[in-house]
């Protein structure tokens, strides 16, 4: 007699599958003898198609159930399988058997009576020569993998036998045995539940047995396993899928004792591997890496059940299972082989950016030449000082420590926020950890050069001309905010010029990676640190792009996240202040500069002169030309070209980069009107440069889009544009070169030899400062040891409108110090830990100023309470007579937890930007772009014209589109999440596309060419 | 590559219409958005700076009278055997009265005639029992020895570290001494540096005089800048500050011919307002004068400390506020200059200097003795002095014809009180002008509403004339303005 055979047919959607699949039934060699049907949610003609076959057995279920759930509903109506042999064949509508399919299977089951489930080769329905799935297994992690998958079918695994599991649709069970082991298991609804299977039948003593004979068609639409819709969202499902069955599996499979310890390890797990997946560019899979562990940490019923019926049915050992698992060496050569896969994508996609051959090298040249000719006499000195420079704290912990929200040792101390731009500079001076100040003359170095090679890839975003990329390089590096910055030393602004065009760079990148996108996000949160003024016109800018990115969005959704979450506690601090605008006041040392009026901001210039052209050549210039008018002339031609755009073909961008410019202008207009912070005396005006250095940024792209579509004459213009631009700058360049700026080299120290000899012992010394003011006052601050660090400065210090406690103690010390007075001192020097008070030098021209000077001199020389200590270059210096070396008063305070969990938070963000930025994900990330074709020099004027707009297809001097074709396939993309990759490179083509039309693509060029 | 000069169609013409079109329009916005922003009124926003303005805590009110006149042997060059002539009259004044004051006799060791006649005395007030310039002290001492004669009063002043002396000279017949006091409980060094009317004297030894604490120094003024008409002196201290006195006396002949205590003058200004300057004669000296020498002439010492040249005005008004003469002067670099006052009425003045530079100044008045050509009687230094606070606190010591000046160089009218023993009496001084009160000897006076005033107490008689100026307390006492961010 012949074993009884009994197809389970799950049937979901109906349709040509289905009748394929029919069909394919009953052509079988060996056919089924009988045909059990369960219906979900079926219309009328898949009821009619299924009636047709008198199916011994039809269950109709409303709804659409899992594949295990619809199998059993239909096998409880089954009888009592008669004997062993009788068996069961799992099949779903998308599965259509090969005639041989069944006669192969229970061959195997008769031929081999220890084997218990049959599992043949699933081929792709449309090209049967290729493999879908083939048995399945897990590694030694218990991760589960396809045996084979994938493949090309030639025959290489048809000697494949023994396996630990299989995928579900198109086994045969025994009948007996799928009953002992009680079916599929509920818990495993999707994915791994053959394998679950496998498992349970191979621990009850049984063997599953692969059959390479057996075929089936397979359309894996989702009626049994995960299914294989395209779309990143779908491929993010199937990967928590796969998680949260791995996971069940491992709390399965444990010995018992451990399992509360795995289950323990799944969350910090679940954050190791979100760590990975930023390190791979996968950040979308990190929710469902949660889901998936919060899923199954809250669900150990599912747990229990099923390692209740392992242990009902465990025959054999666990390890016996061990031989059945893939090998090391197998999953190592897996992984080689997904590697080289990627580097053969990656490979031809960098930028063929021609450095040198488009003047980059000239442009890095020359602004080197020009920086080593400003601030060599700096590099002698080995230090940097003036204007808004002070040293950095000489340790890197204090740098980082003056990063972090807790003490303020500024102004007597106080627990606060960090200013974010503390983190940019303690970034900065580790960097040179061996001395963090030297990291500020590093700076200044390196700015021009800097800004040079930014403005020179910048340019390279949208031209190809190697006039104007060296246009963008020469007049970016050049720039009268980067030089006003140098001169006035403003390390903050310096670093915004330095920046600003690498975020343009990143940003245009940021549409197809998200490597770039992270690093946009990190450098506009250094740029807002360092400008804070800037933040309304990035964040306009920001949100004018994530429209006009199409679906490229995703990426750019969260570049300001890191900049919110490093001045968050700021915020809510100001705003608790009811002061949210001293949000925008420069961070740094406060201190004031030349206020430039609104033409002078108009025409570039931050420190209030015309360009000083009024002191160039000993005023000879300006007895012959209005400053004003001159400085007009010279900007001209960038003017000029830049609104040229307007009549260009480039309009699009053109009028983006002239929005651009024109939220920077408004930007420094605006920071001429805000008097937020304060330093002594004076209020201190907003650094207009920032805003300049964006108006400027939108000029010359506007300058260069325009520059770029003309057919003749554009190396000319340029020129033009880049000698007058240079000319304008001529005086601020000879003023550094000469030393008449407020920057020059650092003295030696920043208070007198007493107090630093002093701070070797005892690092804490306080030193009362009393500076006379310009109208008879005295500005008091405290400072600690060796003196005032650029790090330690606070906006929440500077920008403070009343007195606080800590403040007012200090005035009324100051003030009686500087007075003939009762006052006893004692109290203020124990609370602020005191040693010294230094009386700096009154200016000689203020008489009010000299008066208040010989007042507390008088007054500090008649006081029994300090001694005086001696003359120095900083002014007389006393010493109080109690003050104690180490005092308690002058030790920072603890913080407390608020500021431990602001610093985690903000560690976190900035952290997870930091992991995904790192550029791993080589071949990783989809490409966006088509691949590289070389264009002919002789064209120059085509492939500029239409070389990238701003915008997501703005990373494209490659872009020449027309013959673009994409030649990847997804079978090609990495193992990580191929169908993730392949869907997003369908969202890219579709993203593109409007752009292309914008720019006129095809018909334009045919038409010039 | 075309081969046939294109003609442009209407197409291309409207195109580059078009584009002109759009050029001209962007670069109007463009021009517009510049117009518009530094046309239209925007809102700043500002706030101010925050700080506080400090009241010292209270403190010991000091004010040192300079002691006796002093009467020099016959070598001049030594400053050991000076002999005091007398005692002064000392009056002190407090507010409130009942204030206790305590006035402690200081060392003299370089006057042999200390034990009997007294030295320097530090006049004070426990911190808390009188305001900031509500203590003050006079002293006032008539001579008629054979090298002193004549009447000199002298206010006790403010110890301080920087003060300036204009008075006195050293040409032949006069002399000067500079006294030094320090009641402070530390040790003082005393730089003294002379200018004349040729420049800055070389006077090594006037440097590191060390004052010990609790004492008086007598320096003698020719012995540090010999036969300078117009002698400056500039008195520095380092540790305790020091309060200085300059004592000038004339003998024409052999006939002694007036003495003055002078005390020091308002620290340097471009504006210096000297009260009470007294005219008892007609018979001034020109202000142009070449060759004005000797003392028997109203006239203005003048002296701008920066090194460089300063012009200044100077307005001599009379009590109603109507300037009798002005005066353009020019002050030579490092340079004194005495400045002949004119031929003035009789009666008191007051001098108004207006200066491009800080300077300090002085005026010196004369009584002439009796006859046809009569020489000097007396002379007395009017200082210039600061401006007063609200209220003051004066002390009258005894003395021919005094009176009290108030002068008001601003331009509007103030009416002052003045509590004379109890009686108050409203005083108008009107604008730019002056209003005396006279006193007698031993009257406590209280100011009140003088902000702003400057104030002397100018005696005039037969036996002599003198003046004591009314300074407001010194600026250590003052509130000072403190920005501790």
């Amino acid at each position: 007699m012949f074993p009884r055979v009994t197809a389970v047919l799950v049937v979901q959607h109906g349709g040509d599958r289905l009748r394929t699949t029919l069909d394919a039934l009953r052509s079988q060699t060996r056919p089924p003898d009988d045909l059990a049907v369960v219906l979900m949610d079926a219309d009328d003609a898949t009821r009619r198609l299924v009636e047709a076959q008198r199916p011994s057995h039809v269950v109709s279920l409303g709804a659409s159930q899992p594949f295990g759930a619809a199998i059993a509903a239909v096998e409880q109506t089954l009888p009592e399988p008669g004997d062993e042999r009788s068996s069961l064949w799992l099949l779903t509508e998308d599965a259509a058997p090969e005639p041989a399919a069944l006669e192969s299977l229970v061959a195997s089951l008769e031929n081999a009576r220890t084997a218990a489930i049959a599992a043949p080769k699933l081929v792709d329905w449309d090209d049967p020569r290729r493999i879908v799935r083939f048995g399945r297994s897990v590694t030694r992690g218990g991760r589960s993998m396809a045996i084979v998958e994938g493949e090309l079918d030639q025959g290489q695994h048809d000697d494949l036998s023994d396996v630990l599991g299989a995928d579900p649709v198109g086994m045969l069970v025994r009948h007996a045995v799928w009953r002992d082991l009680g079916g599929l298991d509920p818990a495993l609804p999707v994915v791994d539940d053959g394998l679950d299977l496998g498992t349970r039948a191979r621990l009850a003593g049984h063997r599953v047995v692969a059959v390479p004979g057996a075929v089936l068609r397979f359309g894996d639409a989702g009626v049994a396993g995960p299914g294989s819709e395209p779309g990143g969202r779908a491929a993010r499902h199937r990967a928590r899928i796969a998680r949260t069955a791995w996971l069940h599996r491992r709390l399965v499979s444990a010995p018992a004792v451990l399992v509360p310890l795995h289950w323990l390890a799944i969350l910090p797990i679940a954050v190791l591997r979100s760590l990975r997946h930023l390190l791979v560019k996968t950040p979308g899979s990190i929710p469902g890496e949660f889901a998936a562990a919060v899923e199954v940490m809250v669900t150990p019923q599912r747990v229990v059940r099923s390692r209740r019926a392992i242990a009902r049915v465990r025959t054999a050992k666990w390890s016996a299972l061990a031989p059945l698992r893939i090998r090391p060496d197998e999953v190592r050569a897996r992984r080689q082989q997904a590697a080289e896969a990627r580097r053969q994508r990656a490979r031809g996609r960098a930028d063929d950016l021609q450095f040198l051959q488009t003047g980059g090298g000239w442009v890095l040249l020359a602004t080197l030449a020009l920086s080593i000719v400003l601030f060599a006499p700096l590099l002698a000195s080995g230090g940097i000082s003036g204007g808004g420079l002070l040293p950095l704290s000489n340790e890197v912990s204090a740098l980082w420590r003056n990063a972090a929200a807790g003490w303020r040792d500024i102004g007597g101390g106080f627990v606060g926020a960090a200013d974010p731009f503390a983190g940019v500079l303690a970034v900065l001076g580790s960097a040179a950890f061996w001395n963090p100040s030297a990291a500020l003359l590093g700076l200044w170095l390196a700015a021009i050069p800097l800004s040079g090679l930014g403005g020179w890839f910048a340019a390279s975003r949208l031209t190809e001309r190697a006039s104007l990329r060296v246009l963008g390089g020469l007049a970016w590096a050049v720039a009268p905010p980067l030089l006003d910055a140098l001169a006035a030393g403003r390390p903050a602004a310096v670093l915004v010029h330095v920046l600003l065009p690498w975020l343009a760079v990143l940003m245009f990148a940021a549409g197809t990676s998200w490597a770039a996108a992270a690093a946009a996000s990190l450098v506009f949160a250094a740029i807002v640190a360092c400008a804070p003024v800037l933040a309304p016109a990035l964040v306009l800018a920001w949100l004018v792009a994530l429209p006009l990115s199409g679906r490229a969005a995703v990426r750019l959704v969260g570049i300001p996240l890191p900049a919110l979450a490093l001045a968050l506690p700021l915020i809510v601090q100001q705003v608790g202040r009811g002061a949210p605008l001293s949000l925008l006041a420069d961070p740094g040392l406060p201190h004031g500069a030349g206020e430039p009026t609104v033409a002078q901001v108009a025409l570039g210039q931050a420190n209030g002169t015309w360009g000083r052209w009024e002191d160039a050549l000993g005023g000879l210039v300006a007895e012959v030309v209005p400053p004003p008018i001159l400085l007009a002339v010279l900007l001209a031609p960038l003017a000029l070209a830049a609104l040229a755009v307007v009549a260009s073909r480039r309009l699009r961008g053109g009028l983006l980069a002239l929005a651009l410019a024109a939220a920077g202008f408004a930007t420094a207009v605006g920071a001429t009107l805000l008097h937020v912070a304060f330093s002594g005396e004076r209020t201190v005006p907003v650094w207009t440069g920032a805003g300049i250095s964006v108006m400027w940024l939108g000029l010359l792209a506007a300058a260069i889009l325009a520059l770029s579509t003309l057919r003749r004459g554009a190396a000319a213009a340029a020129t033009l544009v880049a000698v007058f631009g240079i000319v304008a700058v001529a005086p601020t360049v000879v003023a550094i070169a000469l030393g008449r700026t407020a920057v020059g080299p650092a003295p030696e120290r920043t208070l007198p030899a007493f107090v630093e000899a002093e701070a070797g012992s005892d690092p804490r010394v306080g030193t009362l400062r009393m500076q006379p003011t310009a109208d008879g006052g005295i500005r008091a601050t405290i400072e600690r040891g060796t003196g005032a660090t650029l790090d330690e400065q606070s906006t929440l210090a500077s920008t403070r409108r009343d007195l606080t406690g800590t403040t007012e103690s200090i005035a009324t010390l100051a003030g009686n110090l500087a007075s003939r007075s009762g006052y006893d001192a004692t109290a203020a020097v124990e609370e602020f830990g005191l040693s010294f008070v230094l009386l700096g030098d009154a200016d000689p021209a203020d008489p009010a100023a000299t008066a208040v000077h010989e007042r507390a001199r008088a007054a500090l020389d008649g006081n029994p309470q300090v001694v005086a200590t001696g003359e120095t270059d900083f002014g007389p210096i006393w010493r109080f007579v109690d003050a104690e070396p180490d005092a308690p008063g002058a030790r920072i305070p603890d913080p407390g937890p608020v500021a431990g969990w602001v610093v985690a938070g903000q560690l976190m963000v900035v952290g997870a930007a930091l992991l995904l930025s790192i550029p791993t994900g080589g071949g990783r990330e989809p490409d966006r772009r088509p691949p590289s074709v070389r264009r002919r020099r002789r064209r120059p004027a085509v492939v500029a014209a239409e070389s990238g707009e701003t915008g997501t297809d703005a990373a494209a001097p490659d872009d020449t589109a027309a013959g673009g074709v994409p030649v990847e396939s997804p079978a090609v993309d990495g193992p990580a999440d191929p169908r993730e990759a392949s869907s997003e490179q369908r969202a890219t083509v579709d993203a593109g596309a409007p752009e292309r039309r914008g720019d006129e693509g095809g018909g334009r060029r045919a038409d010039e060419a | 590559m075309r081969g046939v000069v294109a003609v442009p169609t209407r197409r291309d013409v409207i195109r580059w219409v078009a584009r002109g079109l759009a050029v001209v329009v962007a670069g109007g916005l463009a021009a517009g958005a510049l117009l518009a922003a530094s046309v239209a009124p925007l809102p700043e926003v500002a706030a101010e700076p925050p700080s506080a303005v400090v009241q010292p805590a209270e403190s010991r009110q000091l004010r040192v009278c300079p002691g006796p006149l002093l009467s020099l042997a016959d070598d001049a060059a030594s400053a050991a055997t000076a002999r005091s002539v007398g005692a002064p009259d000392l009056s002190v004044a407090a507010d409130p009265e009942t204030a206790t004051i305590e006035q402690v006799p200081l060392d003299a060791p370089e006057n042999a005639g200390a034990a009997a006649d007294g030295g320097p005395v530090a006049v004070s007030a426990e911190p808390g029992a009188v305001l900031a310039g509500m203590l003050a002290g006079a002293q006032s001492q008539t001579a008629a020895t054979e090298s002193l004669r004549g009447f000199a009063a002298a206010s006790c002043v403010e110890p301080a570290s920087d003060s300036w002396l204009l008075a006195g000279a050293t040409d032949v017949g006069r002399s000067g001494l500079v006294l030094l006091a320090n009641p402070g409980e530390v040790a003082s060094t005393v730089d003294l540096r002379v200018v004349g009317e040729t420049g800055p004297v070389d006077a090594p030894s006037g440097l590191g005089i060390v004052v010990p604490p609790g004492s008086q120094r007598v320096v003698s003024l020719a012995g540090l800048a010999p036969s300078v008409r117009t002698p400056v002196v500039h008195v520095t201290s380092t540790g305790a500050p020091i309060a200085a006195a300059l004592q000038h006396s004339v003998v024409l002949g052999l006939e002694p011919a007036g003495v003055e205590l002078s005390t020091p003058v308002a620290p340097p200004a471009t504006r210096q307002v000297v009260p009470g300057v007294v005219v008892t004669d007609d018979r001034g000296v020109a202000p142009d004068e070449d060759h004005a020498d000797g003392d028997d002439f109203p006239a203005l010492r003048l002296f701008a400390p920066d090194d460089a040249e300063a012009s200044a005005v100077v307005e001599i008004r009379d009590d109603a506020g109507s300037a009798v003469s002005e005066i353009d002067v020019t002050l030579a670099p490092g340079q004194v200059t005495d400045l002949p006052l004119g031929t003035l009425d009789p009666g008191s003045y007051t001098v108004v200097v207006d200066a491009d530079a800080p300077v300090v100044a002085a005026a010196r008045s004369t009584l002439l003795g009796e006859g046809e050509d009569p020489i000097l009687a007396d002379l007395a230094w009017s200082v210039a002095t600061g401006a007063l606070l609200d209220r003051a606190a004066v002390a009258v010591p005894d003395g021919p014809g005094a009176s009290i000046v108030l002068a008001n160089p601003d331009g509007e009218a103030v009416a002052a009180t003045v509590t004379i023993g109890g009686g108050e009496r409203t005083v108008t001084v009107p604008a730019g002008g002056a209003a005396s009160v006279a006193v007698q000897g031993g009257d406590r006076l209280i100011l009140d509403g003088v902000e702003g005033l400057h104030a002397a107490v100018a005696f005039e008689g037969d036996g002599g004339i003198a003046s004591i100026p009314i300074a407001p307390p010194g600026p250590l006492d003052s509130p000072v303005r403190v920005f501790p961010q």
